[in-house]
């Protein structure tokens, strides 16, 4: 068992070296904004080539009564390593110029709050997604032809709630099981019974209640989202959904149990509940009557089966207001949003925020789709020169 | 947009948990057999402050779900609900989890954790190796969404 180990651990050891040396030679290509999260993966190339050395020395112990913890500590590494190397390297490997748009963006987004600005981040291809975790930096996923757009710029806002979210988990996960506590009372029936049939319906009622857990947090993001971006962040979480798939409008019964998040329906629902009550009637009323429209067109009816009612609003809406006080994104400001004068906006002047940016390329694009991908080649071009951008 | 953020943190609080367990079962055994170990004092304080936090919010985890089948964890991501549901489980069955964590509960191991006594230890050890399997069987979930099945 012994020298097995010692093999694997020396392989791994020499794996560990070759990425070091692949790193190294990518750092002078890579954007300035990628530098952090350079440094932090050089960190963790230090820190899994000590596990290997550490693995090795207890070998050289001679213990056999340890060997056990030894290939475990070994299965361990052996997972850290690949993940390092499946998921971790490639956004420094696959670096390119052209990430700086999103990188630029990103870095502005975690300078917005005070437990994210030093957190470093690294932008990798794929689905919208977020590896957020406190103590490392954020690894953010947009799919490639995304990555060059203003248009789903906006989504990152609601990628940047998971962050907050784990930054202040303990606060967050109280007020959710606050609220999974006032859903258990809404579905608890009038009559107790005690046979089969309410042993299953309870049973129903477990899984709602935890299902809610998942859902919140989206829910909260979808929230952060608009609290960052305003119209500009719904408008782009429509369009990237709603002609996707039917199960954005309905997901049969037995499919919504213990479903990671709520159906997107519902969640367009609740946001245009909240920009209406922020006072954007026009712009809720447009997203609502949108999907309502797709809906009939594919002859689906609004159905959640018992998982949401609109009882359970008020209380949805009062833990969502706690959720975004505790964690406190930067909210819009009304002359970054305002309709009227992002049409009026001259084409040359400088927005005066990213999040200006984001709200009149959404304008132009309503406005005029036509016209639109030449005015957006030209705010990209502003936005990567704008020194003032940190 | 995908669930990755869950998952990921599953897989890497995984990884933190059973790096802690096989760093103060191989102090603990050391300490048995005579080396006091002590150039890797520091680094197993730290593994038993993060087994400490665990077993805290576990013994609640578990609590909540020996409640009954009808009644909701509530406040709890779904890995770590199931994490508590297959310990639940694994208190049934006797002939593969027998340590003093599956017989006497979360809050027994958070006194072990800290105790000089040998017996003490020797019943500490017993149960990070069954807690050890219990945590590898729970994540491969997460390493095939993470890593991939080859």
């Amino acid at each position: 068992m012994r020298d097995i180990l010692r093999q694997n651990n020396t392989d791994l050891l020499r794996e560990i070296r070759l990425l070091r040396e692949h790193l190294e030679e990518a750092a002078s290509a890579i954007p300035p904004e990628l530098q952090p999260f350079h440094d932090w993966i050089m960190s963790i190339c230090d820190h899994l080539q000590a596990t290997a050395l550490q693995n090795l020395a207890d070998l050289n112990l001679g213990r056999d009564s340890i060997l056990p913890d030894i290939l475990s500590n070994t299965q361990v590494l052996t997972r850290g390593v690949r993940l390092f190397n499946q998921r971790l390297v490639s956004p420094v490997l696959r670096a390119r110029e052209s990430d700086r748009l999103c990188l630029k963006m990103l870095r502005w987004i975690h300078s917005t709050h005070s437990s994210t600005h030093h957190i470093p981040m690294a932008l990798s291809d794929g689905d919208f997604a977020s590896w957020p975790q406190p103590n490392w930096p954020t690894i953010y996923f947009m799919p490639p032809s995304a990555q060059h757009r203003l248009l789903y710029l906006p989504l990152f806002f609601h990628e940047f709630g998971h962050l907050l979210y784990s930054c202040q988990e303990p606060e967050m996960d109280q007020l959710i099981k606050d609220l999974q506590k006032m859903i258990a009372q809404f579905l608890e029936p009038s009559a107790q019974r005690d046979d089969r049939h309410a042993q299953s319906e309870a049973q129903r009622r477990r899984v709602i209640v935890e299902t809610w857990y998942e859902w919140v947090h989206e829910l909260f993001c979808d929230s952060v989202g608009f609290q960052m971006g305003g119209p500009a962040y719904i408008y782009s979480f429509s369009m990237y959904f709603r002609v996707l798939m039917r199960d954005q409008y309905h997901v049969r019964p037995e499919e919504l149990e213990h479903r990671e998040h709520p159906v997107t329906w519902l969640r367009i629902k609740l946001l245009a509940d909240r920009a209406r009550r922020m006072g954007f009637e026009a712009d809720a009323k447009a997203l609502e009557d949108t999907w309502r429209e797709i809906a009939a067109t594919m002859g689906v009816v609004e159905d959640y089966y018992g998982f949401y009612t609109d009882e359970f609003l008020p209380s949805i809406r009062e833990t969502i207001a706690d959720m975004i006080v505790e964690a406190a994104p930067r909210a819009f400001e009304a002359h970054e949003v305002s309709a009227t004068e992002l049409l009026q906006l001259d084409s040359a002047s400088k927005p005066s925020s990213p999040i200006q940016l984001l709200n009149q390329a959404w304008r132009k694009f309503l406005d005029n789709e036509d016209d639109y991908a030449a005015w957006e080649k030209k705010a990209i071009e502003g936005l990567l020169n704008d020194a003032t951008l940190k | 947009m995908s669930i990755q953020w869950l998952t990921v943190q599953s897989f890497q609080h995984n990884q933190d948990l059973l790096a802690a367990i096989n760093k103060l079962s191989i102090h603990l055994r050391l300490q048995l057999e005579g080396d006091e170990d002590a150039e890797r004092t520091g680094e197993t304080n730290k593994a038993r402050e993060m087994l400490s936090s665990f077993f805290r919010e576990f013994e609640t985890l578990v609590n909540d779900t020996e409640r009954g089948e009808g009644m909701p964890v509530l406040g709890a991501n779904p890995r770590l609900r199931q994490l508590a549901r297959s310990f639940v489980t694994a208190k049934r069955n006797r002939r593969r989890f027998r340590s003093p964590l599956f017989r006497k509960g979360a809050g027994y191991l958070q006194q072990l954790l800290h105790s000089d006594i040998r017996e003490d230890r020797q019943a500490l050890l017993e149960s990070l190796q069954e807690l050890r399997v219990l945590v590898e069987e729970h994540m491969h979930v997460d390493a095939e969404r993470v890593l991939g099945e080859f």
